[in-house]
């Protein structure tokens, strides 16, 4: 097992715990709600008195984070195994064809949200020229879109440590 | 093993009581009851983690269909604990409440969190024997 390595370091033996892989999905779950509660908090700081320009959050806004979050729920309902499923015989009916190309909508979907957030930014505060108190609600699109992303990617990670885990546990 | 259990579930229910106090007083204090909402969530916290080990079973490694349901409730969990210190922070931005209020109410809903916690855990450790 260890011969088809490619990389020089190693993981280190306590990724592969359950506590590890439990820890990574607690993170992921609480990353997600962190990127949610920080575009909520625009959207409150929006309407509370303390906003004094015309810039409000409207449903544009929230656009981007429904993208990046479908795109998130897509790619994290995939089986990862079926990826490599070519190359066995029982898969006939172009499992891994399909797994790809299911896999390429997610990430498009994430990558446009993370555009979008960007979009939103660029389109609706940076170029009218926005002063700050009002621009932090455009940041703060950016950084959820950005932390939907990261939450997605320990998603990802954590799951590929579970194959791991469940292979030492079979031999 | 009876006395410390006693002496364990005496100090949780005085953790909990001092979370309580702490969550209420926040709300009652400033006049804004908008921190209660941090009790249920850190309440209905633990559910998803029930509900989906219920569910599933954790010894099918074949499949690992069941492994999923049970990642999908550890993700509900953690998405409803970070909720849980998120919307004083945000109400408190926003000037709903003031920020002695939030400082409390986190605290007092990490306490009642901590309280359920360890409770679970200690009645799991229980079991075992």
């Amino acid at each position: 097992m260890s011969e088809d390595r490619l990389w020089k370091f190693k993981k280190p033996e306590w990724l592969n715990s359950v506590w590890a892989r439990n820890a990574g999905i607690y993170a992921a779950g609480g990353l997600f709600s962190l990127a949610f509660y920080v575009l909520l908090d625009s959207a409150v700081w929006s309407k509370s008195p303390l906003n004094g320009s015309d810039v409000h959050v409207t449903f544009v806004d929230w656009l981007p984070f429904i993208f990046s979050s479908l795109g998130m729920l897509i790619i994290n309902s995939v089986e990862k195994q079926r990826l490599s499923a070519d190359s066995f015989s029982y898969s006939g009916s172009g499992v891994a064809w399909k797994a790809r190309v299911v896999l390429f909508l997610g990430f498009a979907a994430l990558a446009g949200g993370m555009a979008g957030g960007v979009t939103v930014f660029v389109l609706k505060f940076v170029v009218p020229g926005v002063q700050f108190p009002a621009m932090n609600m455009g940041v703060e699109n950016v950084v959820a879109n950005a932390l939907v992303g990261l939450s997605s990617v320990v998603l990802w990670v954590t799951q590929n440590m579970e194959d791991e885990y469940a292979y030492n546990l079979a031999l | 093993m009876p006395a410390a259990g006693l002496k364990t579930i005496i100090a949780l229910s005085f953790v909990l009581a001092v979370g309580f106090l702490l969550v209420i007083l926040s709300c009652a204090l400033f006049h804004a009851y908008y921190p209660l909402l941090v009790v249920a969530t850190y309440v209905i916290a633990p559910i998803p983690n029930w509900i989906c080990s219920h569910c599933a079973n954790p010894d099918d490694f074949v499949e690992s269909s069941g492994a999923a349901v049970l990642d999908l409730g550890r993700f509900c969990t953690g998405f409803l604990v970070v909720m849980g210190i998120a919307l004083p922070v945000i109400l408190a931005h926003a000037q709903i409440i003031q920020v002695p209020a939030m400082i409390m109410s986190v605290v007092g809903g990490l306490l009642i969190y901590g309280t359920i916690i360890s409770f679970t855990m200690f009645f799991q450790e229980e079991q075992e024997f």
